[in-house]
């Protein structure tokens, strides 16, 4: 299966520091989540782990679907999606801003929300504002609308960035 | 991560070592990965605690100075669990 995967700039894996070659197999042995094999993301994870780099990657073997990620023992990078560069993290930071204003930008105790996420796109921190609108919706109706905020940001990257879909 | 998988920046702290040396469960294991692509500060932290391990790896006992080796036997013998 092809899903996709965040990593540092230089195609760099952000928690093990692993310089991804391009177009080579990686092994890993074996898929054994968030211990051993290639994590990579289907769409619906993709605001999870947003990261400076966009790479689809083709996935072999037994794939280990998990709640945030999936996990195969063998990947190799397909190629970069460049569509998500500095412009498309902007107008992602922007519309989470404009949903979490519209939807909560004038409730009380939820309003704070809008302007931290303000404060953290101004200093280009669009992960953090990501979860800042995701808290306010978990805020304002409890876990399920966390997840349905993050679907929502999930939503926007697929069509934005012309993601297949799962 | 939602509310009832939270962990804050204190408790990422806290559990770093164990992050470090892959002594976490999975589920543990992905709420600290899911906090650290939000937090710049855990993220520097981690880096450094890495950059702390790789340099102190490479420490050879002659590049310890004899009085801080002194120091520092004295201290791990005198270190009792609170």
């Amino acid at each position: 299966m092809n899903a996709y995967k965040f990593l540092a700039d230089g195609a760099v894996s952000p928690f093990a520091g692993f310089r991804w070659p391009v177009g080579a197999w990686v092994e890993a042995g074996s898929a054994d989540v968030c211990r051993l094999g290639i994590h990579a993301c289907r769409i619906g994870d993709l605001p999870f782990w947003l990261g400076p780099e966009l790479w689809e990657i083709e996935l072999d073997g037994d794939v280990v679907a998990h709640t945030r990620k999936v996990v195969a023992p063998r990947g190799r990078l397909v190629r970069r999606v460049e569509a998500w560069n500095e412009a498309a993290r902007q107008d992602f930071g922007a519309s989470v801003l404009r949903r979490t204003r519209t939807r909560f930008g004038a409730v009380a105790v939820l309003g704070g929300y809008v302007g931290d996420i303000e404060r953290h796109l101004a200093t280009g921190r669009v992960p953090l504002a990501a979860f800042a609108a995701a808290r306010a919706a978990e805020r304002a109706g409890g876990p399920i609308e966390y997840e349905r905020e993050r679907s929502r940001q999930a939503a926007w990257l697929a069509d934005r960035l012309s993601l297949g879909t799962d | 991560m939602r509310l009832d998988q939270e962990l804050t920046c204190a408790q990422v702290v806290e559990i770093v070592t164990a992050y470090l040396e892959d002594a976490l469960g999975a589920a543990d294991r992905e709420r600290v990965e899911e906090h650290l692509v939000f937090c710049d500060g855990c993220s520097t932290y981690l880096g450094q605690m890495r950059e702390t391990i790789a340099l102190t790896r490479r420490l050879e006992p002659e590049h310890i100075p004899s009085r801080l080796q002194d120091e520092l036997l004295a201290a791990f013998r005198g270190w009792s669990p609170a």
